[in-house]
């Protein structure tokens, strides 16, 4: 039984497809039946259309890769009138969060208050992490930045409130707190760590944008560590996020306490990598004693 | 054809330039469906924990009706390294066909520099099976990554005109130097190669006033048109995605100023 109720919705599993990795979920509907996934989250959105960084784009890593894709989106009403209308057709079993950012408190709020109207959407899920555009990190490196940013969207919306944490700080349960403080719904955890690859025949960044955000395999081990110490310091729910290829790795974030998971860099390695671990967490769960994921959710011992 | 995702075994593999081999797979359902300039993510995927990489993109170099697709790999990099080291009887996973490929319909000179080769093998077979004319000219920096003529020309039956600006093979001096003294200028031109080269190219057909359609090569994330890595800048200074609005493209779309965006 992998089906459960989370943020007052229906998820038929608790594995969704990242924000960034899976566009506005038309782009993988010939390969994959998005249907039987817990649901996806979209790339982000923000107020104004934004072109995104020059190429490269992306690099290979060793046990992940770099990206600087610069948030390139076709902005609120372009979301709305191009993209939106597709996820409200096809999608009725799957739930889809919209990935919010922006540059300023009133950037995100006006997002918010410009969809919140709309259907084919279950919630948000707010990027204070996106180490890629100037600025992008600054409500999630800081405590007061971001309460005051939680603050205004919960003024927003009643639509549950996702915030997706950046592992970039000493302590992500301090975020955490401030999140559950001023009344986000819950939390993912975590977006990607800064990283550069550096093009040693031309002396030069490979990533057009110089850096980018490190994700991929590599930062599993992270992702379960910010999840297990988001949940120490609040009692939001947490997705989880953050390399995972299978579904032992997506046990690993939901018995640190993830009650959903996201998989992102994965799938494009393999399109269909979400709905294997989808399929393989349901085989975890049969054999399990407690037969249902919610009782695994947290289930790690330790004492 | 909506792209299909199957293991695809290697049937053969065999070095025809230095660091460059030719490898067939078999992968009927991907080879029935493949056009010319089309391209394939090839990868390991995800069965082997130890073994992460991500998939690459390679232009399909020839379809066979027997349901074999060849792929030129030049090895870069630790992952077409990887990839150059498969053995025959062994699996890839192969993603494809994708994206849009070179027009069909007329006679085409083809330029190719390096293993831009690749596309024009498929293309310059799909017209001698269609009776179109076609011209293949070919290039390399350096003679000592020359592919065997005579392999170009088995699966072509065309026979390549070679440049090296070495003179070590064939020609010695650039491709372009064949189009600017002999140029059939009712047929479409096409390009495949290193950035320098197309560049070029699109500076000549705007002189000479010929259409020019060409093959782009950026860093691939995913090939489906979901992660936006693969952009480049179009006349209209936009980004577009190349997996899925190119890799082909006239030549008139794209900023060939700005291409590279810095």
């Amino acid at each position: 039984m992998i089906e459960q109720r989370v943020f007052g919705a229906w998820f038929r599993s608790p594995v969704l497809l990242a924000s960034g990795t899976c566009g506005y979920g038309q782009e993988y509907a010939d390969l994959i039946d998005l249907e039987s996934l817990g649901g996806l989250v979209t790339k982000a959105v923000s107020l104004e259309p934004r072109p995104g960084n020059a190429p490269h784009r992306v690099a290979e890593t060793a046990g992940g890769m770099v990206n600087a894709i610069g948030l390139e989106n076709p902005g609120l009403a372009g979301f709305i009138a191009t993209k939106l209308p597709w996820l409200r057709d096809n999608l009725s079993k799957a739930q889809v969060l919209v990935n919010v950012v922006g540059r300023s408190v009133d950037d995100y709020a006006a997002v918010v208050s410009g969809l919140d109207e709309e259907d084919g959407f279950l919630g948000y899920e707010i990027n204070v992490s996106c180490p890629n555009v100037k600025g992008g990190t600054m409500f999630g490196t800081n405590p007061a930045a971001l309460a005051e940013l939680v603050r205004r969207i919960r003024g927003e919306t009643d639509r549950p409130l996702i915030v997706k944490l950046t592992p970039n700080v000493a302590d992500v349960g301090e975020f955490a707190m401030v999140c559950e403080e001023e009344g986000a719904d819950g939390l993912s955890a975590i977006n990607t760590f800064p990283g550069m690859v550096v093009d040693t025949a031309s002396r030069r960044p490979l990533i057009g944008n110089r850096s980018g955000g490190v994700s991929g395999p590599a930062i599993l081990p992270m992702g379960v560590h910010a999840t297990w110490r988001a949940r120490q310091c609040s009692s939001l729910p947490v997705i989880g996020v953050g390399g995972i290829r299978s579904a032992l790795d997506a046990m690993q974030y939901i018995m640190a306490g993830a009650c959903l998971v996201q998989v992102g860099t994965a799938s494009f390695v393999d399109p269909m990598a979400a709905v294997r671990v989808s399929e393989g967490l349901a085989a975890l769960v049969e054999a399990a004693p407690e037969r249902s994921i919610g009782d695994l959710v947290g289930s790690l011992d330790d004492a | 054809m909506e792209p299909l995702r199957r293991r695809a075994r290697l049937l053969s593999g065999r070095l025809v330039a230095r660091d460059t081999w030719w490898m067939e797979f078999d992968c009927p359902e991907i080879a029935a469906g493949a056009l010319p300039g089309q391209f394939v993510m090839l990868g390991k995927g995800l069965g082997d924990p130890l073994t992460w990489m991500l998939p690459r993109p390679f232009s399909v170099g020839l379809t066979r009706p027997g349901g074999q697709v060849g792929i030129l790999i030049r090895a870069y990099g630790e992952g077409s390294r990887a990839l150059c080291r498969v053995r025959e009887g062994d699996s890839l996973v192969m993603l494809g066909p994708l994206g849009r490929g070179f027009s069909t319909d007329q006679p085409a000179e083809c330029v190719a520099g390096g293993v831009g080769l690749a596309p024009f093998i498929f293309l310059a077979d799909w017209y001698r099976r269609h009776d179109l004319p076609v011209r293949l000219i070919y290039g390399e920096r350096d003679g000592g990554a020359v592919f065997d003529p005579g392999f170009i020309a088995r699966l072509t039956g065309c026979e390549p005109e070679i440049f090296t600006e070495d003179g070590s093979h064939g020609r010695r001096g650039r491709v372009l130097e064949a189009l600017s003294r002999d140029s059939a200028a009712n047929s479409l031109l096409m390009g495949c190669g290193p950035s320098g080269m197309l560049r070029a190219l699109a500076e000549h057909a705007v002189r000479v006033g010929r259409r020019l359609e060409v093959s782009v090569e950026e860093h691939m994330g995913c090939g489906v048109g979901t992660c936006q890595g693969c952009v480049v800048r179009g006349a209209g200074g936009d980004w577009i995605k190349s997996c899925i609005a190119g890799p082909v493209f006239d030549a008139a779309d794209l900023d060939w100023d700005r291409a590279g965006g810095r």
